[in-house]
């Protein structure tokens, strides 16, 4: 069980799964221009510090 | 019955230099005292020695906190009562560690996930909205008895398939609890009577479903004794600390939550108006009431091994106290962090703390936080606390919550 809070921030990037962790687990994702905000808020609205932004 | 004289070895131990505290966590203080407690020792050092009890350190701001939760190879969750090393409580997985926590976490945690909540909203928005319709026409309550303790117990036993009219047995079983829990020598012996009428209940309930072939739709007890662990069933001590477990968080911390986030709602109006006009911003105004007001004053582990750690020298069996609400208020991790800003985003607090032992619950928690306040706004939009007498919140021992919260508003009919 995840926190659920990037797959809150960022909806329409990240998904969970039925245990409620998000699906993309060690793995890169490319992120559209238009999700970068949002994939900004859920990295920063991580409690675990899990999720890094790759310039 | 044998008794071995306890461990005293703080006065001779070198500390290193490391501040020393004597202070008892668990007696009853005004409210907001342990908040006002939390700042003070997080900014007056980053960690204690606490020679109460048989000692241990206490680690007070955010990045030692975040750290405790994240070695948990380091810190073991064996005991989470730095006062109690040795409990009289097992709770699985609580406090449980590698290799078989996250087996146990498997079999519960799509009971709480997203998913699951998200298929008991409609049910549990229902009942709060008959809860807060029923006390709106009454122009006045108690808010911790009148509502907070009642939603999040029926909307808990509700989706682990309990009865709603348990709730009366339940609930006073965990106050009781907690009265022990927290270190007060005087409620050591009325918590273990609790833990025990809270086992006797489970061991009618699982003998009552044991023959059922199949498990019971929606019943937690039930789908619990058709789960695996390595192949083989859970056997009855797992069960019963399971599910005690799992009363026991399920009932008492939301409650706690709710009474400030609703006692900050009735003294701020401003805030109060933006999540009518806004409701969208409701989400973020738990996340906030989850930071700033965080009900779980520390959390326990046990040291594993010797190890230096933030600056300290640590022995195996040493117990360290995360001061989670320190963490929370800590200005090196959050700007404005002793305000609630209502619509604040990236908000990373560890109010349902972090590492692998992340409450289960939280997913449930917060949704009840958010439902209460969308469907009380709807019905009680002015609200205020009636009373000038001073507040006060149960020890920090336990997780804070208000004893009492009078509330009152304008009945129009």
């Amino acid at each position: 069980m995840g926190h659920g809070r990037c797959y809150e921030m960022a909806p329409d990037l990240l998904a969970f799964d039925d245990e409620g962790y998000v699906t993309i687990r060690d793995g890169t994702i490319d992120v559209p221009a238009e999700q970068v905000g949002a994939a900004e808020d859920a990295a920063g609205t991580c409690p675990e510090q899990a999720i890094r932004l790759i310039p | 019955v044998t008794e071995t004289a306890s461990h005293h070895e703080t006065e001779e131990r070198d500390l290193g230099g490391c501040p020393v505290m004597h202070q008892d966590f668990a007696p009853q203080q005004a409210a907001g005292c342990h908040w006002a407690m939390a700042d003070d020792l997080r900014e007056t050092s980053p960690v204690f020695f606490n020679t109460f009890a048989q000692g241990y350190w206490v680690f007070t701001r955010h990045d030692a906190v975040r750290d405790i939760y994240k070695t948990p190879e380091l810190f073991s969750s064996e005991s989470i009562t730095p006062w109690e090393p040795d409990p009289i409580y097992r709770f699985v997985p609580t406090q449980i560690d590698a290799p078989d926590h996250i087996k146990y976490r498997r079999i519960v945690n799509p009971w709480f996930s997203p998913r699951a909540i998200d298929a008991a909203e409609p049910r549990m928005r229902a009942l709060c909205r008959r809860l807060a319709e029923d006390v709106a026409a009454t122009g006045s309550c108690d808010f911790v008895t009148g509502f907070a303790l009642r939603f999040p117990t029926e909307a808990f036993l509700s989706m682990a398939g309990i009865d709603p009219a348990d709730a009366d047995l339940f609930v006073p079983w965990v106050e009781d609890f907690f009265g022990g829990f927290s270190g007060d020598p005087a409620g050591l012996e009325p918590m273990a009577q609790a833990l025990a009428g809270i086992r006797e209940y489970w061991v009618a309930a699982l003998a009552e479903r044991r023959a059922d072939p199949q498990p019971r739709e929606g019943d937690l007890a039930s789908h619990l004794l058709h789960a695996s662990f390595d192949d083989r069933p859970l056997t009855d001590a797992e069960l019963l600390d399971m599910l005690t477990v799992l009363v026991l968080a399920g009932l008492d911390t939301t409650r706690g939550t709710l009474g400030y986030l609703f006692r900050h709602l009735a003294t701020h109006a401003d805030d109060r108006r933006r999540l009518i006009a806004e409701p969208e911003l409701i989400p973020f105004a738990v996340e906030e009431a989850l930071r700033l007001y965080t009900i779980v004053f520390g959390d326990g582990r046990k040291v594993t091994r010797d190890a230096e750690f933030h600056g300290v020298q640590l022995k195996q069996g040493d117990m360290v106290y995360a001061l989670v609400s320190g963490a929370n208020r800590d200005p090196r991790a959050y700007e404005h962090a002793g305000e609630f800003v209502v619509d604040r985003k990236r908000n990373h607090h560890m109010g349902f703390a972090n590492g692998p032992h992340r409450c289960l619950g939280a997913h449930l928690a917060r949704r009840e936080l958010q439902l209460a306040v969308e469907e009380w706004l709807r019905v009680i939009p002015d609200f205020h606390v009636a009373t000038d007498e001073e507040l006060s919140e149960r020890g920090g021992g336990a997780m804070m919550t208000l004893t009492r919260l009078p509330l009152a508003w304008d009945v129009t009919s």
